[in-house]
Order: structure tokens, then sequence, then C-alpha cells
């Protein structure tokens, strides 16, 4: 186990929470758009992602170290990746709005099913989470910068 | 950036061996200072490591910001350590040189 472990393991944490905050801002800038891809030449409108988060599993190396009862990498886990974004697949909201390019016969328009109150609330716990992994992150530094002070 | 690991010196130099079959002071010497180099040359790769990732991001290259800050973090924790490891040295080596003759 490298000095670094537990700042390799903030790192990944960060980068999970960076992608997170791109998904968010995604779907609030979809928030209205009714042509995100064309299906059997119709529009459709954009659909809410959401990302799937697992914890990261280890390399080969260390899981032979493991075996080998010479290291506790895997004991101790190293971080969390992104292995999947999904599609939220709840229907579309339909709104009544005839002069809409995109309504149909009876004047609906299918709108994205993306809550700008629900992103927030995501936009928010990704800014916490990455901000608590700053913390961790400087409290792992300070805690060697504290070991290099011993015997001072 | 994994491979900066600090193990034990013991196991390094397998002091058990050193006991069995002593080595001469120049091999000594010799062994001590490849790992003195080894370690220097390690330290100076999160250098490089920092360096090339900030000329990324200034480049507007893909890169996170907080990659490019952990990078330059560890870099500043190695060089620290090395500094530390330095100021040790030089200590003992000036506690030699007061030594009564």
């Amino acid at each position: 186990m490298s000095i670094f472990h537990s700042m390799n393991t903030t790192a990944s944490a960060l980068t999970a929470q960076r992608l997170r905050m791109d998904i968010v801002s995604s779907n609030m800038a979809n928030a209205d758009t009714t042509r995100a891809k064309l299906v059997d030449g119709e529009w459709v409108p954009y659909r809410r992602k959401t990302v799937v988060m697992e914890p990261k599993e280890s390399q080969f190396s260390s899981l032979l170290q493991v075996a080998m009862n010479t290291s506790r990498d895997q004991e101790v886990g190293s971080g969390v990746k992104v292995t999947n974004i999904l599609e939220d697949e709840t229907p579309y909201e339909l709104v009544y709005d005839p002069e809409h390019p995109d309504a149909n016969e009876e004047g609906y328009v299918q709108m994205p099913n993306v809550d700008p109150l629900r992103e927030m609330v995501d936009l928010m716990s990704a800014t916490r989470s990455y901000e608590a992994n700053v913390t961790v992150l400087n409290a792992s530094k300070n805690m060697l910068m504290k070991a290099l002070e011993i015997g001072k | 950036m994994n491979h900066v690991t600090f193990s034990p010196v013991s196991s390094q130099f397998n002091i058990q061996k050193v006991e069995a079959k002593p080595l001469t002071p120049s091999e000594a010497q010799k062994s001590f200072s490849s790992f003195l180099k080894d370690s220097i040359e390690k330290v100076n790769e999160t250098q490089i490591q920092s360096d090339t990732l900030t000329e990324k991001l200034a480049l507007g290259q893909e890169v996170d910001l907080h990659e490019v800050m952990i990078a330059s973090q560890k870099a500043s924790v190695t060089m620290q350590l090395t500094l530390e490891i330095r100021n040790k040295a030089v200590e003992a080596y000036q506690e030699m040189m007061r030594m009564q003759v």
C-alpha cells in the first residue's frame, strides 16, 4: 500500500462527483429540449440521465498481493468509479401548448422528464460530496505533514 | 504515482542476511547509494508528473483540475520528505565532524 493510497481513493471520488455534476448540468440544460434524437422520423424529447457508481475493483496485481498476504489493498478498498450512465425511463411530461412546433393534433407537447427541483438537489449533493472529499484529502495530507514533523 | 512506496528499510537490506555474511564497506555503500538514487528518481518522477499535468491544464487539454492539484500536493509531500531525510543526513555528518580526535 502506497502512502498515497487515501489520496488516490479520494481522487477517484472527486472524479466521480465531477461527472455527476456534468450529468446534472446536461439535464438542466436540456430541461426544455423536445428534439433530442430522431426515432423513426419523429423527434423524441430528451431523457433525464443518471449515473451508476460502483466501488473500484482492484487491479490484478493488488488482488495477487492480497492472496499472498502481502498487502491489504483489497480490504481497504480503492475508491469509486462510475460504471454506467443510464436514462430515466419515467414517462415524458405532457404540456398543453398548441403554438409549439412539436405539438400533436390535440395541442399537447411531450416535454423531457427532467424535474429542475430534483436536479438542484442532485447538484447540491454532488457539491457537498466534492467538498467532503476535499476535506478528506486535506486531512490526509495534514497527517503526512505531521508525520514529517516527528522528531523535530 | 502508485509506485512511490516506502517499505521498511529492513526489507530493502535484509538485515538477517547481512548478519550472516557481512558486506564489505564498499558493497554496503554501493547498495545504499543505489537505493538513495532510486528513491530520488521516484521523487523526481512525481515532480515531472505534476509538471506535465500542469502543462496540460494550461494548454486547455482534457484534464481534471483536482487531478492537477493532487499531483502537485503529492509532489510537495514527497519533496518535503526528501528534504527531511537530507537534513537528517547533514545533521549526522556534522555530528561526526564535531567529534574530538
